[in-house]
């Protein structure tokens, strides 16, 4: 026992390795953290147009060009982000991003900025899912009701579609953000210094790979434990109308 | 108070609409019966313009609200509408439910708002519910509700989707009892129903759809004892003698 405590010892505290850790979820959580906010921002934006009901030649009169009236080059645009996004893999998605976007003057772009911007872009997609998902899903008798009684539609979507979306999409929106904290373990395949990064450079100096691993293993999962439980609490409490 | 002509509604190819020609006056009470699909439904939420009608005009107080230059909104402050389904906001308790589109959308202050709440309340006979949230009435009093919240916004005509369709047996009674009493108070009422003891007794006019047009309109006893069409006898001998 005492001879593995040493061992432990030597493995984390000798040459104050356990700052390779330390640092490490700092850069984890800074991109997740940069990166969520990209992802809600980007992502609202995307649900927004996708639902916004725009329709440049909605009133053209002439039957030829008749096909263009349902035509809404602002949602097309989101659902081609979208699918692209999510079409192809994250790690992909950070390798062009990195080695083939972020070149020539942009070489010298911190690692940190392209890759809370490479997870942020592809998180958007999958938040404009959930979000526009849950507007969309939300009974049509909600809007009805609230326009029947005068509201315009920007009050209607801010005091009666909005506030039970959020409600419905909170869990999903969650499992999102796990998802992306987990993901930002491959950032070390372009160089990020995260905590898969800190694991590798404490094996090759000390040539142990199962108590690095299992310690990171352990601070992800710490991490998730804490965040969902603020979350189920926050969610309880919005679920106190039901 | 509202005249429509040579209405026209259609779902892309589905024509449901064929042409409405209608007046209806101050304190007028008029059922409109039908089978399913002949457009009864529809033709109420194209006069609130919650379907946009695709020919035809509407005129409420003198005002088309096909024109582009109308305010729907401030036109719908006037036409009140009660759902099959309720659709009361989930997320609100029973008084902001009612208190909402008046101070949002009529600007009322709060106080007053809040006072003729409490009356609407005791009107429909539930003014100890104000503090709960809908999800916790019975389908019944969320109608009472509904039509509490339309009274808020002291509409000049009221609007009513198949109020009792979504309804167990035994609850329909105390929705059709406080109709009866709106219709005493002279309110001007338009109510799509399957309720035919109450086209019957309450009602001072009857409409009669079928095929996206109205068949017949006459006074109800008349339509009852001494139908017209063949449609209407068809109609009426399903529907009495099941």
């Amino acid at each position: 026992m005492e001879n593995y405590l040493n061992l432990l010892y030597n493995i984390f505290i000798v040459d104050d390795r356990y700052m390779l850790l330390v640092n490490g979820l700092i850069f984890t959580l800074g991109v997740t953290f940069v990166a969520a906010v990209i992802g809600i921002i980007l992502g609202m934006l995307l649900s927004i147009m996708m639902i916004a009901d725009l329709r440049p030649f909605k009133s053209i009169k002439s039957q030829k060009l008749a096909f263009l009236r349902n035509f809404n080059p602002v949602a097309k645009i989101a659902l081609v982000y979208i699918t692209v996004i999510r079409g192809t893999p994250t790690v992909v998605q950070l390798f062009i991003l990195a080695n083939v976007i972020f070149i020539g003057s942009l070489k010298n772009t911190p690692i940190f900025v392209t890759a809370s911007l490479a997870f942020g872009l592809n998180s958007a997609a999958y938040v404009a899912e959930i979000i526009r998902a849950g507007i969309q899903g939300l009974d049509k008798g909600q809007l009805e009701a609230a326009r029947a009684l005068g509201m315009s539609y920007k009050l209607s979507m801010r005091v009666v579609v909005i506030p039970q979306a959020v409600k419905k999409i909170m869990p999903a929106l969650v499992s999102e953000f796990i998802v992306l904290l987990k993901e930002t373990s491959v950032v070390s395949m372009i160089g990020g210094v995260d905590l898969t990064f800190a694991a590798k450079s404490i094996i090759s100096v000390t040539y142990r790979a199962a108590e690095p691993w299992i310690v990171v293993a352990l601070i992800y999962l710490a991490l998730i434990t804490i965040f969902t439980y603020f979350m189920r609490k926050i969610e309880k409490r919005l679920r106190e109308s039901d | 108070m509202i005249k429509i002509s040579n209405l026209h509604k259609s779902f892309g190819d589905l024509h449901v609409l064929k042409g409405i020609d209608l007046q209806v006056n101050q304190g007028d009470i008029i059922a409109i019966i039908g089978p399913s699909g002949s457009g009864k439904s529809t033709l109420l939420h194209c006069i609130n313009k919650l379907e946009e009608p695709t020919v035809g005009h509407i005129f409420i107080d003198n005002e088309d609200i096909m024109s582009p230059e109308c305010n729907i909104n401030a036109v719908r402050q006037k036409v009140g509408m009660v759902f099959q389904h309720f659709n009361l906001f989930p997320h609100k308790k029973v008084i902001e439910n009612i208190t909402l589109a008046p101070i949002l959308v009529k600007k009322v202050p709060e106080m007053y708002a809040l006072q003729m709440a409490e009356k609407l309340l005791k009107k429909v006979g539930l003014e100890e519910k104000a503090d709960v949230y809908p999800s916790k009435l019975s389908g019944g009093q969320k109608q009472r509700i509904a039509i509490a919240r339309a009274l808020a916004m002291e509409p000049e005509v009221i609007l009513f989707d198949e109020p009792t369709s979504a309804l167990d047996p035994e609850m329909i009674k105390e929705v059709l009892d406080v109709m009866k009493d709106l219709a005493k108070e002279g309110m001007t009422m338009l109510i799509v129903t399957h309720e035919m003891g109450f086209a019957k007794n309450v009602a001072n006019r009857l409409l009669f759809m079928d095929g996206g047009k109205i068949v017949e309109d006459t006074d109800p006893k008349t339509f009852f004892e001494n139908p017209k069409s063949e449609r209407a006898k068809e109609f009426l001998d399903k529907v009495l003698n099941k």
